[in-house]
């Protein structure tokens, strides 16, 4: 495939469309080259790099935010993809009234070390509990998997979050 | 990746022309295969159409089976009350693949179509590739392979073909519905695949601008039990070593009807009649089992880094039976 | 059973103090950085593994759109190797001429003006290549071998001799592969050249290094050099040396004349910044029936790079980990066609340990006692090899309180003897010994005219802590509340620091805080010698104590002010001081210097068909001396832990022969232990304070590692009858 592309192919310029987002709430209009993904549009040109790349190759979570609610892997996702969406990243958990549960559950617990994992489990484990599946620690292990962490904080992770949906944050969703 | 122009389509008829008139054009679903591709330099289209849009959402069920929509996802599917109810092989195979997040983006058309997970296939600096650039060779048999398949290949290729859904959907004799520019066609999942040991660059029936609208999963009878193993080295988030998606109808200890498909292991989905033949008619027991699982993979061709296949792919098939059928060890 | 001595502030398990910003997604790590006219940069890396550039055309490239700039060994600066750093040797200058050492060796740079164009224009730079068979097998016969490296092989007594006389003796081969450090953080680095003075920003766990190493490579003076890492998204020892991308990076700036930015990619981090080198080690012990040890031979052959070294004795620690009279361990590496391995989390240690403590099980089941007994049975209770004692030792009850709560006891001994179902079930142990280390740290403490203070070094927290220990260990020594307490860090601008590495940073640091701190003491109390106001005129430090953001006399508490007061009443804006740490003299202090110790229990379930195994549970028993934050310590033991199931069960970096292709090289093939591999873990401290530094801490970074593959192997053993020595134990060894 690589050697049938011409070299005209290769020298291209890029194509840019037009991407209309509402992020965190607030409304972007944004002219993008297609190639951008949601998670490069989110932090190179929306100011919001709470979301972090890991991989980019959709193996690891931590670009992990909602669109329309629902817990996606903003790597694998084209910004252009999102034009008339709601997109959700850490830097929108926190309300006037202070941190989200799971942020603070997260720091008693030390459910984190490094951190650049970070969002990406807050992210998920918030849709986790709006999923219904945060009932027992084999749940939270079993569909937290998607989100890796290297320095091994797996076992507070689980905890923080049995420690909110037990105190009957099971609905504290968005 | 290289630069292309982004299109929405809105209509099936759009989605469907324009990809008709442009060879360098390709769908855009949920893009879990089709962007990785992309990001690798494998793929390279000029124009990507972007059918989530498309109304091609809904579960609907009627007397021949389930009809579920191609843009539905994963976790849709999965969450659906019959399959819960119904479909245990449907809904297992659909919860231990991937993630989350990954079943929120995946629909179940592109779950279908996905690509081969080979390194070696993923990487364009890797000259021998058949897949990629037939006549190139195969560097997985070459060198290093785990991940690969044992059903359906040949020295010239041995990706497997690594959706779990798929596996299912074989077993129960699942229908897929296209429409292309020349209209509608409906083919039997289990004739969609092509076997990587025949043509590695082509791996399906679909012919360019086809685009799957849905497909029919038929219902087994009442009494069956069905379910899907998978077995990995992790435990969760990682691609089968071996899996087995089972059904089984039995009534006083013998198996009237049984249903065999076989994961991790076949370049395609790979359906086994061999396997049940074997289980038909014959007593549910774990000797019966075993039999099966020794017909199911006959034929293995295999490499020193898959050798180990062959034995993990019946023993996982007799566990997945055993499971179902309450036969103990 | 002793418990650690605590102190109200030392000792507690305060929350992280950058926690709310880290959940919040407002910690900066390197590829958060940003500069106003960032230029983009990527790497084109070699397809082959050994061999020489032969064509090499970069026109296509220069004109492609948004291009700034394509360098390669063609264009390419003479670049002096950076200096020898406190681990030894730099790695090698980038592009220096044609040859290829290593596939994914980096080749050239692309400078566009975004990162879209800067891939797709490498992507028109063609190469070819005249590649040699590359030398990639630890056993080629090709393959230029060192023995002794560094000078550590050790002998006592008469090991051959004594294994002619030994009742038993288990002799066996025990291999580790390449392993991938591979933290989360995609490692970056952002270059801003403004005049003749250099920012960067790297994912660096040595600020200090860096910028010694960028002042030396560019030749400008160190104060024009800043190296900032404030936040780091894990490292594991990738960022203990100044890589060739990040050279590449800040030489891009200074041609362009813009900064500029490079991420590397996941795969990228397999081939550019080390990983854990694999081994092949023979080991042979012999004991009396009675279980006493008479004989230790431990050789041991590593890769290592073409052109670079690696520090990785593994069999130097089989010398001091058990009384034994008889002892070799001889250390050798291999030169290969791969890239450059350097320290991994626990290096040497977590390859080494896995064979002594594998044998030392075998050697067990062949003597038929208890494998916990043989180790009490030749437990050290001084050095072995000098005979001193230990700085602090508290490995027995380690091995006491594991086997108690583990329920070590209920243990059948006869492997393949314990069953749930499907399940083989299978109790292994491992005993831990980690080397001392420590470097020299500077720190700086201030207290303000307000009465909060910061305290600062150019150290890096890494994920370990530091922040909120130091922020702790200042607290404690100024007497001011935490949360009016600062700890800075991560900036070379700030008082020299050594790396996080070696688990001796949070030795040397708290050391060298409390110096500082100690030192402003001192300057108020200088402030207030002639003070007739103050109640502290005239005291010295052995007479004040501080709490609350005062200081107050000993013989008199009542009597005290406040720090804002002194400094409001002497016109001073803040007190600063200097503080110093050295290491521990080990000639002087009359001890052998101790790093931690620990024990290990794991209880593995095997499936009996499909050979799927899992860790059921762990129990980690650690004396890490004094334990400075309860909370962040254990989360270092667990982190550990789950990176030695990894090394025990999924990791693997394997490289194909012929090509030198690192095989897996993503997040997707290259297994880390997820959520689900992660059961119960059980983690305890025991022991004392050390007595070799005044805070009596002993790091406790990488002990969580080491000692979880031997257990686990081990476990295998007695679930299923067989003995696995090779990593990573798979099912496919099982069926």
């Amino acid at each position: 495939m690589a050697k049938a592309l011409s070299r005209q192919r290769y020298a291209q310029g890029a194509r840019d469309t037009p991407v209309a987002l509402s992020v965190n709430g607030r409304q972007y209009k944004l002219h993008l080259d297609a190639r951008v993904t949601l998670l490069d549009a989110l932090r190179d040109h929306m100011g919001l790099p709470g979301t972090k790349k890991g991989c980019d190759q959709g193996a690891c979570g931590a670009c992990t935010v909602h669109v329309n609610g629902r817990r996606v892997l903003s790597c694998l996702t084209l910004a252009a993809q999102c034009d008339g969406q709601e997109v959700t990243t850490i830097e929108g958990l926190a309300t006037p009234d202070g941190p989200h549960p799971l942020q603070e559950s997260f720091v008693r617990h030390d459910g984190f070390q490094c951190g650049f994992c970070t969002p990406g489990q807050i992210m998920s484990a918030v849709a986790l509990m709006a999923e219904g599946r945060a009932g027992s620690d084999d749940d939270v292990r079993e569909f937290m998997s998607g989100n890796l962490c290297r320095c091994g904080a797996y076992a507070n992770i689980v905890a923080a979050v049995r420690d909110v949906a037990s105190a009957g944050g099971a609905d504290a969703s968005l | 990746m290289l630069p292309f122009e982004y299109a929405r389509a809105s209509a099936v008829d759009e989605a469907v022309n324009l990809l008709a008139a442009d060879t360098g054009a390709s769908y855009l679903a949920g893009g879990t295969t089709q962007l990785d591709l992309m990001k690798d330099g494998v793929l390279a289209p000029e124009r990507l159409v972007d059918i989530t849009r498309l109304p091609l959402r809904g579960i609907t069920r009627d007397g021949d089976g389930l009809h579920v929509a191609a843009l539905t996802t994963m976790e849709e599917l999965a969450a659906d009350p019959t399959v819960v109810e119904h479909l245990p092989i449907v809904r297992q195979s659909l919860l231990l693949g991937a993630s989350t997040q990954l079943r929120n983006m995946a629909t179940i058309g592109g779950n279908l179509l996905q690509r081969a997970r080979c390194r070696y296939f993923r990487d364009p600096t890797v000259p021998e590739c058949n897949k990629r650039e037939p006549g190139s060779g195969c560097a997985a048999v070459a060198h290093t392979a785990r991940m690969h398949a044992i059903l359906g290949v040949s020295e010239r290729c041995i990706a497997v073909h690594a959706s779990d859904l798929a596996v299912a959907l074989v077993a129960l004799d699942a229908v897929v519905h296209l429409q292309g520019r020349s209209g509608l066609r409906s083919v039997p999942l289990t004739q969609f695949y092509r076997e990587a040991a025949t043509s590695p660059d082509v791996e399906n029936v679909l012919v360019h601008g086809e685009l799957i609208t849905g497909i029919t999963i038929p219902f087994l009878p009442a009494m069956a039990t069905s379910g899907y193993l998978k077995v990995r080295d992790r435990a969760s988030y990682e691609f089968a070593l071996a899996s087995a998606g089972v059904a089984l109808v039995t009534q006083d200890g013998t198996i009237s009807q049984a249903r065999v498909g076989l994961g991790g292991v076949g370049s395609k989905p790979w359906r086994s009649l061999e396997a049940e033949q074997v289980l038909t008619d014959a007593p549910a027991t774990e000797e019966t089992f075993r039999e099966a699982a020794a017909a199911a993979v006959q034929g293995a061709w295999t490499v020193p880094g898959t050798a180990f296949k062959v034995e993990l792919a019946q023993r996982t098939l007799v566990r997945a039976l055993r499971n179902i059928s309450g036969v103990a060890s | 059973m002793s418990l650690v001595d605590t102190a109200p502030v030392i000792g507690a398990g305060i929350d992280r103090v950058d926690g709310a910003r880290k959940v919040a997604g407002a910690a900066a790590y390197p590829s958060d950085f940003n500069a106003q006219g960032q230029a983009y940069a990527t790497l084109l890396q070699s397809t082959v593994g050994a061999g020489r550039i032969r064509t090499l055309d970069t026109t296509a490239a220069e004109s492609a759109p948004g291009v700034l700039s394509v360098i390669t060994h063609r264009n390419m600066s003479r670049l002096p190797d950076g200096p020898i750093t406190a681990l030894g040797a730099s790695p090698p200058a980038p592009l220096q001429d044609e040859r290829i050492l290593h596939h994914g060796q980096h080749i050239a740079m692309v400078v566009a003006q975004t990162p879209q164009q800067a891939v797709a224009a490498a992507r028109l730079i063609e190469v070819t290549y005249d590649a040699d068979d590359p030398v990639t097998n630890l056993q080629d016969p090709r393959a230029e071998r060192m023995d002794n490296p560094w000078g550590l092989d050790s002998e006592r007594g008469a090991v051959a001799d004594a294994l002619d006389t030994v009742d038993v003796k288990v002799s066996a081969t025990y291999t580790t592969p390449d392993n991938t450090n591979n933290p989360l953080g995609l490692f970056a680095t952002l270059a801003v050249w403004e005049q003749d003075t250099l920012t960067v920003h790297d994912a660096t766990q040595w600020p200090s290094m860096a910028r010694a190493t960028l002042a030396k490579v560019f030749d400008v003076p160190e104060s024009a050099v800043r190296v900032l890492a404030p936040y780091v998204g894990g490292a594991f020892g990738n960022g203990l040396r100044v890589w060739p991308h990040v050279i590449l990076t800040v030489l891009a700036a200074r041609m362009t004349g813009r900064p500029v930015k490079l991420v590397l990619t996941r795969p990228q981090m397999f081939t550019s910044i080390g990983h854990r080198p694999s081994s092949i080690q023979h080991i042979t012990i012999g004991a009396e029936r009675s279980g006493e040890l008479v004989a230790i031979d431990h050789r041991t052959t590593s890769s290592v790079a073409m052109e670079d070294d690696d520090y990785e004795p593994l069999a130097a620690s089989s010398a001091v980990s058990y009384a034994c009279p008889n002892v070799i361990t001889r250390d050798s590496q291999v030169r290969l066609n791969i890239p450059n391995p350097t320290s991994m989390r626990a290096p040497a240690e977590g390859q080494g340990n896995f064979a002594l403590e594998s044998a030392l099980d075998e050697l067990a089941y062949a003597l038929g006692i208890d494998p916990l007994e043989l180790r009490l049975r030749n437990y050290a209770e001084n050095h072995p090899g000098n005979g001193m004692p230990w700085s602090s030792k508290a490995l027995r009850e380690c091995y006491e309180v594991g086997a108690e709560r583990f329920g070590w006891s209920r243990r059948d001994p006869a492997p393949r003897s314990m069953r749930d179902g499907d399940w083989l079930i299978g109790y292994g142990v491992a005993g831990v010994g980690y080397p001392w280390y420590a470097q020299p740290c500077n720190a700086r403490a201030t207290v303000n005219r307000d009465g909060s203070a910061i305290v600062r070094s150019a150290a890096t927290d890494i994920g370990t802590g530091t922040y909120t220990v130091m922020t702790q260990v200042s607290a404690d020594a100024l007497g001011i509340p935490l949360d009016r307490v600062r700890f800075d860090l991560g900036d070379s601008d700030m008082p020299h620091s050594p790396q996080a590495g070696g688990s001796g940073l949070t030795g040397a640091l708290a050391t060298a805080v409390q110096d500082a701190c100690g030192g402003v003491l001192q300057r108020v109390l200088d402030l207030v010698r002639e003070d007739a106001e103050s109640p502290l005129r005239g005291c010295g430090l052995g007479d004040v104590s501080v709490g609350n953001g005062r200081m107050h006399r000993r013989d008199r508490p009542e009597e005290g002010e406040s720090y804002a007061d002194i400094l409001a009443r002497h016109g001073q804006q803040e007190l600063t001081a200097d503080g110093t740490s050295t290491p521990a003299d080990p000639s002087t202090l009359g001890m052998a210097l101790a790093g931690a110790f620990g024990a290990k229990f794991v209880e593995v379930r095997v499936d009996a068909d499909l050979g799927v195994i899992r860790v059921a549970r762990v129990v980690s028993v650690i004396d890490g001396g004094r334990i400075l934050n309860e909370k962040t310590a254990r989360s270092q033991i667990i982190g550990g832990t789950v990176g030695g199931i990894g090394q025990a069960l999924f990791e693997e970096t394997v490289t194909d022969a012929g090509t030198g292709r690192i095989a897996n090289g993503t997040f997707g093939d290259y297994l880390v232990p997820v959520n689900a591999d992660v059961a119960d873990m059980d983690v305890v401290f025991v022991g004392q304070p050390d007595r070799s530094t005044p805070l009596g801490t002993k790091g406790v970074g990488e002990i969580g590692l080491v000692g979880i593959a031997a257990a686990t192997a081990n476990a295998v053993y007695h679930a299923t009858g067989t003995r696995i020595r090779s990593l990573p134990i798979t099912l496919d060894h099982l069926l």
